[in-house]
């Protein structure tokens, strides 16, 4: 098999994965917006963000959700810690705007939701960050499903409803099977499985798969919808355990794009590339040696391997400066599609 | 005076296995009255008791069930608030009703935010009447067929062999009828669950039997985020549909020990009644 030294999961032929650079993220929500309109505007779903992108340093969505427990208590995956099920003011209510009283009717009002005075909602902290000024900071987060090597809700569901896709890994939820009990939506330590209270069965991120299996009106292969969308193209789609494929260089080789929080033993298959923001000003506006997002924060969020990870983007980086080559830089910048979203690399296996 | 003695001695038995023939006399009734421990009488009713309210659920006798937490590998599973329920049950020519009674002071009705579970009531029941399939939810070769009603005003029909793999049948035969009612001395649910008697569907339970139907019940406290294995459930109970056999073993028993004693109080006080003749006489 292509993944003799790549490791996913037992009785998967192939693992599908994400790099999300979140150097080029601008926090436009132009992935939030296209997952919405493609799978969360049923009934039901109008809470649910599959992809998010929220403010870091903030609470995220749902709010605090890495205070609410999940995954596996260590790497040998026996064990799972339980966790709880967000509220539905930690995700935010579905508020009703009035825009036909004010855009049609020219009701002198302001725009905000009717007949609730919320106090939180999907990111409510945007922009806020961290630090002072001059030195403030925040980056953007975009989230979807990790669709993990080791997934703790699949473990969670007693039925067997929430399972691993045999050809690619993708985690999805067999509505059939499903009976509401929300084992996944406390189990999963990255809440990203929801529950829809008009079905009354928990749904999530399907990785687009029928755009992955080119199952649309024309018949292609497309890379999920966020990443389609993505103004910037901040996204790699492809397979872990494509050897000639970037993704597999940058996690594999490089090790510059980590998992999210791997101490929940989940092994995640979105990957990030560490965010690398200006130094800090002095008093005057002079640039100081000193990094604005503090590392601590980044091995919060990534584990101590951010630290390499940022030192061999900053030595590579380091090399184009001086007029040599880096294939990993190359990587990083690449604008060929192809190279971008290799979705089709293992379609005659 | 020893002769007197040796006199008296028989009458004072025959006196003391009176009394105790007197005693057994008195007791018979109530000894009568005795169910098998494990028991739901069913009574025969003229009219439906679909509804929870229904004053003819006043001449149905009731089973106090005990409840426990089921064994089961789900979160919390141990962490059950319902201990007993009250199972009444009467049928008519066609259909069955089963009531359940239970004391649960919050009405958790919505399913509706993701925190939310509705309180939620089964009966299960073999699907082959004959047999006892494993309690918890039977067993891949042996099914059970599972009444569930929930508070969201939903009810199912379900079949399983074994935990994780309940099935909903898509044309219920079973239907529910649920009311908020006093149990003891607070708030709970009082729950009517109605079949016909007669199905000819697979893996449906066959309630026209000539034998005992087992039956066993479960709930779930929505307040206490009770759902799947996390619920409180009783032992295997039955229905006795079965042929009057002369009584249940333990009703035999105390009869048995009541005619035997009515035998000896007769001998002893025939030979009390000879002796002291022979005694007489000579």
């Amino acid at each position: 098999m292509a993944h003799d030294d790549v490791d996913i999961a037992e009785g998967v032929d192939h693992q599908v994965a994400m790099v999300m650079d979140l150097n080029k993220c601008i926090g436009c929500q132009t992935c939030t917006v296209a997952c919405k309109t493609l799978w969360t505007e049923r009934e039901g779903t109008e809470y649910m963000y599959w992809n998010n992108v929220e403010t870091r340093p903030g609470k995220g969505y749902p709010r605090d959700w890495e205070e609410k427990g999940g995954g596996w208590e260590s790497e040998k995956h026996i064990n799972r810690s339980v966790g709880e099920i967000p509220s539905q003011q930690d995700y935010g209510e579905n508020w009703e705007f009035d825009h036909e009283g004010i855009l049609k009717e020219g009701e002198d009002k302001a725009l905000e939701p009717e007949n609730t005075d919320p106090e939180w909602g999907p990111n409510w902290d945007e922009d806020q960050g961290a630090g002072e000024h001059p030195n403030n900071y925040y980056f953007y987060f975009p989230r979807i499903c990790n669709h993990c090597t080791h997934p703790s809700c699949v473990e969670a569901c007693p039925r067997k409803a929430i399972y691993k896709r045999e050809e690619d890994g993708v985690v999805l939820v067999d509505q059939e099977r499903c009976r509401g009990y929300r084992y996944c939506v406390e189990g999963c330590p990255y809440k990203k499985v929801y529950y829809n209270a008009v079905t009354k069965r928990s749904e999530k991120c399907v990785f687009c798969y029928p755009r992955i299996e080119g199952e649309g009106p024309d018949d292609e292969v497309h890379p999920p919808a966020c990443a389609d969308q993505c103004t910037t193209q901040l996204r790699l789609v492809g397979y872990l355990d494509d050897q000639d494929g970037p993704i597999y260089k940058l996690v594999e080789q490089y090790e510059v794009a980590l998992p999210l929080h791997p101490e929940y033993q989940t092994s995640p298959n979105v990957y990030y590339i560490p965010p690398v923001a200006p130094p800090q000003h002095s008093e005057d506006g002079e640039t100081v040696d000193v990094e604005r997002i503090p590392r601590s924060y980044l091995e919060e969020l990534f584990g101590e391997q951010v630290n390499d990870a940022l030192d061999t983007i900053e030595r590579e980086r380091a090399k184009v400066e001086r007029g040599g080559h880096s294939e990993l830089m190359e990587i990083l910048q690449d604008k060929n599609p192809a190279q971008q979203y290799r979705l089709e690399v293992f379609a005659d296996d | 005076m020893s002769e007197i003695v040796r006199g008296r001695r028989p009458l004072l038995v025959a006196g003391l296995l009176a009394g105790l023939l007197v005693a057994s006399a008195a007791l018979a009734p109530l000894i009568a009255d005795a169910r098998p421990a494990r028991e739901i009488p069913v009574e025969d009713v003229e009219e439906s008791l679909a509804d929870p309210g229904a004053e003819g659920w006043s001449d149905v006798p009731a089973a106090t069930v005990p409840l426990a937490s089921a064994p089961s590998g789900v979160p919390n599973a141990d962490d059950t608030t319902v201990r007993e329920v009250e199972v009444e049950a009467a049928q008519t020519d066609q259909r069955l009703f089963v009531r359940l009674r239970w004391a649960d002071p919050s009405d958790d009705r919505s399913a509706s935010s993701p925190r939310a579970f509705a309180d939620m009531a089964a009966l299960q029941f073999p699907v082959n009447a004959t047999t006892q399939p494993a309690i918890a939810m039977g067993s891949a070769n042996n099914l059970v067929n599972v009444w569930q009603w929930s508070a969201t005003n939903n009810t199912q029909e379900l079949l399983a062999g074994g935990p994780g793999t309940t099935t909903v049948f898509q044309q219920p035969e079973v239907s529910t009828q649920a009311a908020r009612s006093t149990v003891g001395e607070g708030d709970g649910w009082s729950v009517v669950f109605t079949r016909d008697l007669d199905t000819s569907v697979d893996n449906r339970t066959q309630l026209a039997a000539d034998a005992d139907v087992s039956v066993a019940v479960g709930i779930w406290n929505g307040e206490n985020s009770e759902r799947a294995g996390q619920k409180a459930v009783s032992e295997w109970y039955y229905f006795p549909f079965g042929p009057d056999d002369g009584g249940a073993p333990f009703q035999t028993i105390l009869w048995a020990v009541a005619g035997v004693a009515i035998a000896l109080v007769i001998a002893v006080t025939a030979i009390s009644v000879r002796r002291t003749r022979e005694e007489g006489e000579s």
